[in-house]
């Protein structure tokens, strides 16, 4: 055969390559692509719960927000209720105190009211007692007066006789 | 003293290899090789088609010094598989280290460049050509050791890389025209059979691109060699370079090749359309 072309050898080579293709097929392709596919089956799986999580949590996250805006709808109305309440309430205890000032007041005036006629009551008594004493006493006094007098014209007859 | 002792030491080796260098370049300047050393001619000639050297193989047969270089590489090849899948695959981690990177790069190389080319039907072409392509790489990085093997007469000689062998590379394309014309009958019928039949041509041309590639390399390598003068740096990177680049390059030409055949004649029929 020209170019030393051999069909033995070409056949020898062919076993040769059929040889070496099964045992490299079986030894390492198909195990090292069995170990590359369980791997990547591993990962997309992996991949997959993390999207699963991942929805999850994007759902779980919304419903939080959405009860956060209810509660903060409800906190805005309890409060708002709280504040009438409460106005109401210190209105109740103003209008009681206020009640509870005016009877006071009230007791009071009426208290001084009462007052004030007893003591004008024993002032008048008292005046009219001081009249009388002082009636009294300028009647006393009136009587001296005439002792007076007669000291008097005793002190003067008295200095005459000494002039003399 | 210390010092005295290091200084004269390295004038010694200094000396020494100085001595080496001349009587080796007083050799090569006065060594003429013997009337009856094969003319380049002749090297040449055997270098393409391995007519004069012969290897016995197991004493069956005398067979071209390819072929042993073939069987040899199987054999280290499958030995190496074999412990590769006792000993590190089991150990396989979810995070590869390096040697796990390696071997998982190589195998989706392939497995990618067969589902890129062939998307129909993907399992047995990858297989197919990473074998052919760790085959072809492993087969022609071979050549670099320079084993050397004895000739049915006596004579020592390197063992080549095995596709430097016409019969290897016919082997190669023939095998892989076979694979996609048996594909082809398979995927579509005797339809599909007629179609890759169609590219007769392919496994001329696969053989042969194989064979020139690799011959091109070797007839550079081997003029080298001839002249002892050139033997000295020049072949580190001449065969080196060569060796490398077309094992690389003849690993991906043929299995691109053989996945785009394959991929043609795989793909299913297209259905007319109905208006």
């Amino acid at each position: 055969m020209p170019l030393n072309i051999d069909i033995v050898q070409i056949l020898l080579h062919m076993l040769n390559f059929v040889i070496l293709a099964g045992g490299l097929t079986l030894l390492l392709f198909k195990p090292v692509k069995k170990f590359i596919g369980e791997r990547q089956q591993y990962f997309e799986k992996q991949k997959q719960e993390n999207e699963k999580n991942a929805a999850e949590n994007e759902k779980l996250k919304e419903e939080y927000e959405a009860k956060l805006r209810d509660a903060d709808a409800e906190i805005a109305e309890k409060k708002e209720k709280v504040k009438i309440e409460t106005a109401e309430t210190s209105k109740e205890y103003i209008d009681t105190a206020q009640e509870k000032a005016n009877a006071i007041i009230a007791e009071a005036e009426n208290e001084a009211e009462i007052r004030k006629v007893h003591i004008l009551d024993s002032a008048q008594t008292e005046i009219g007692e001081l009249v009388i004493e002082a009636t009294q006493k300028l009647l006393t006094e009136s009587a001296s007066e005439e002792r007076v007098h007669n000291l008097y014209d005793e002190f003067i007859k008295k200095t005459a006789a000494e002039s003399h | 003293m210390k010092k005295k002792i290091s200084k004269r030491r390295a004038v010694f080796i200094f000396v020494w290899l100085a001595l080496i260098f001349i009587i080796l370049a007083a050799i090569i300047a006065l060594w003429e090789p013997p009337a009856e050393t094969e003319s380049i001619k002749v090297a040449m000639k055997d270098g393409v088609l391995h007519d004069k050297n012969k290897i016995s193989l197991f004493g069956i047969i005398d067979v071209n010094p390819a072929l042993i270089s073939a069987y040899v590489v199987t054999a280290v090849l499958l030995v190496a598989a074999l412990l590769i899948r006792i000993f590190a695959i089991p150990k396989f981690k979810m995070i590869p280290g390096k040697f796990q990177t390696v071997i998982e790069a190589l195998v989706e190389f392939f497995d990618n460049m067969a589902k890129g080319n062939s998307p129909h039907r993907t399992g047995f072409i990858a297989a197919y050509i990473f074998s052919a392509g760790v085959y072809i790489f492993f087969s022609t990085m071979f050549e670099l050791l320079g084993i050397q093997g004895v000739t049915t007469a006596g004579h020592s000689i390197a063992l080549p890389a095995p596709i430097a062998d016409i019969n290897a590379a016919i082997a190669m394309g023939f095998m892989t025209y076979l694979m996609i014309l048996a594909a082809g009958i398979v995927s579509n019928g005797v339809k599909g059979g007629l179609k890759v039949l169609k590219d007769f041509s392919l496994p001329i041309s696969m053989s042969f691109r194989l064979f020139g590639a690799l011959l091109s390399g070797l007839l550079v390598t081997e003029l080298v060699y001839y002249y002892i003068s050139l033997s000295f740096v020049l072949p580190v990177i001449v065969g080196v370079l060569f060796t490398s680049l077309h094992a690389l390059i003849q690993t991906y030409v043929l299995a691109t090749l053989a996945s785009v055949f394959y991929g043609e004649a795989v793909e299913p029929k297209k259905v007319k359309k109905t208006e």
